[in-house]
């Protein structure tokens, strides 16, 4: 989950979500590159006497043509990279379907037999002691560690959006609509997320709170749970 | 309260370059800058000097591997145009050469950063492969050591079939 003043990305729990920060990283030190230039050629208008001798100036357009140019392919390249990264379709282990209602998500694992439940937010008047205030839910998402998981996103009234940053998943929810993203949790753990489409009042109390553990505890999960 | 736990958060340590470029935490950052200056002054004090009318007159005193050669440079810059030394220290007016070894010295830091940052990036990505084919081997060495889909055991085995 993010710290109070957290910037940043939160640290990354799926190779797509290591594969974003790397190129973030990427298209920050560019923009380094980009505003030393500009900063530079500020401070050089500012001291520089104003003269319009020139007349034509094939060099500096050419220069300022190829340079941008060079720049989109610098960014180009692995954005569209990671762009087909992300709409890989393996076959996934584990395919999850995530509904989005006023003011709550419910899912159901298609894989098993009537495996379904909604999760609600926990109120901070009953939220245990040391639990995150406005992030905690009732029913997880259990998810197995290590596994493709296919998430089918929709949404039973009005707009919302599935997503769990530290994974890099981010899927809008839309009445009438299936929308499919897929992830790997690379190690166990919580990860916490919330709903990103304004649908209402309740808008930021609705948390999705994913937990990957190894598949045997996954197992053990989805016997036990009622149907 | 007494209980309370004190987390220490890294990031809260992070210094941002011009506001955004986490030059601590984000790998590779670093060093780009500091080479990328290192890169800027040696390119635009090259300039400078490969420009310099006395240049001739420095090979000719290294040449000579005088003791006080380097004063002797000093004295002789400092006798030619003054005008070019203020230009050096920041003023409002540059001169032509002082403001084409400026441009250099620019051009330079952005080249000499960007081509650290490219290589360096290379290099880490490979690592990180690297890394992740060494995870995938440990955990197949664990899975099937010792039954009949480990390959060393085959290769023992013909081994022994050999002698």
């Amino acid at each position: 989950m993010a710290n109070h003043s957290q910037f940043g990305f939160q640290d990354a729990s799926s190779p797509i979500m290591e594969e974003l920060m790397q190129f973030h990283d990427h298209a920050l030190m560019v923009a380094l590159a980009i505003c030393s230039l500009v900063l530079y050629l500020l401070a050089l208008m500012l001291t520089e006497k104003l003269s319009s001798s020139t007349v034509d100036a094939q060099e500096i357009e050419l220069v300022w043509t190829i340079l941008p140019a060079a720049v989109l392919i610098m960014l180009a390249l692995p954005s569209l990279r990671i762009l087909y990264m992300m709409d890989e379709v393996n076959e996934p282990d584990l395919t999850l379907k995530a509904i989005g209602h006023q003011w709550y998500w419910s899912y159901e694992y298609t894989d098993f037999k009537d495996l379904t439940f909604d999760s609600y937010m926990i109120p901070t008047s009953d939220l245990p002691l040391g639990h995150f205030r406005l992030l905690e839910v009732d029913h997880r998402v259990i998810v197995p560690t290590e596994s493709k998981v296919r998430v089918i996103v929709t949404a039973d009234d009005v707009l919302h959006s599935w997503a769990v940053p530290s994974l890099g998943v981010k899927t809008d929810a839309i009445p009438g609509r299936l929308n499919q993203t897929s992830f790997l949790a690379s190690r166990p753990g919580v990860y916490y997320g919330q709903c990103s489409e304004i649908c209402g009042a309740n808008h930021s109390f609705m948390p999705i709170v994913v937990e990957s553990t190894p598949l045997a505890n996954f197992e053990n999960w989805s016997s036990l749970l009622p149907s | 309260m007494a209980n309370q736990l004190v987390i220490l958060n890294v990031y809260d340590m992070s210094f941002k370059l011009l506001g955004f470029l986490d030059v601590k935490n984000v790998p590779c950052a670093r060093e780009s800058v500091l080479y990328g200056s290192l890169g800027s002054l040696v390119m635009g004090l090259g300039h400078f000097l490969a420009t310099s009318k006395y240049l001739l007159l420095l090979g000719f005193l290294y040449y000579l591997q005088e003791k006080n050669s380097f004063y002797l440079l000093l004295g002789v810059i400092n006798n030619g145009k003054s005008y070019e030394l203020f230009s050096l220290s920041f003023s409002f007016f540059l001169s032509g050469r002082v403001r084409r070894s400026y441009d250099v010295a620019v051009g330079g830091f952005i080249c000499t950063m960007l081509g650290y940052w490219f290589y360096c990036r290379f290099n880490l990505a490979q690592q990180r492969i690297r890394q992740r084919m060494l995870q995938e081997g440990m955990k197949n060495r664990i899975l099937y050591e010792g039954s009949y889909l480990d390959p060393e055991k085959e290769q023992i085995g013909s081994e022994r079939s050999d002698s």
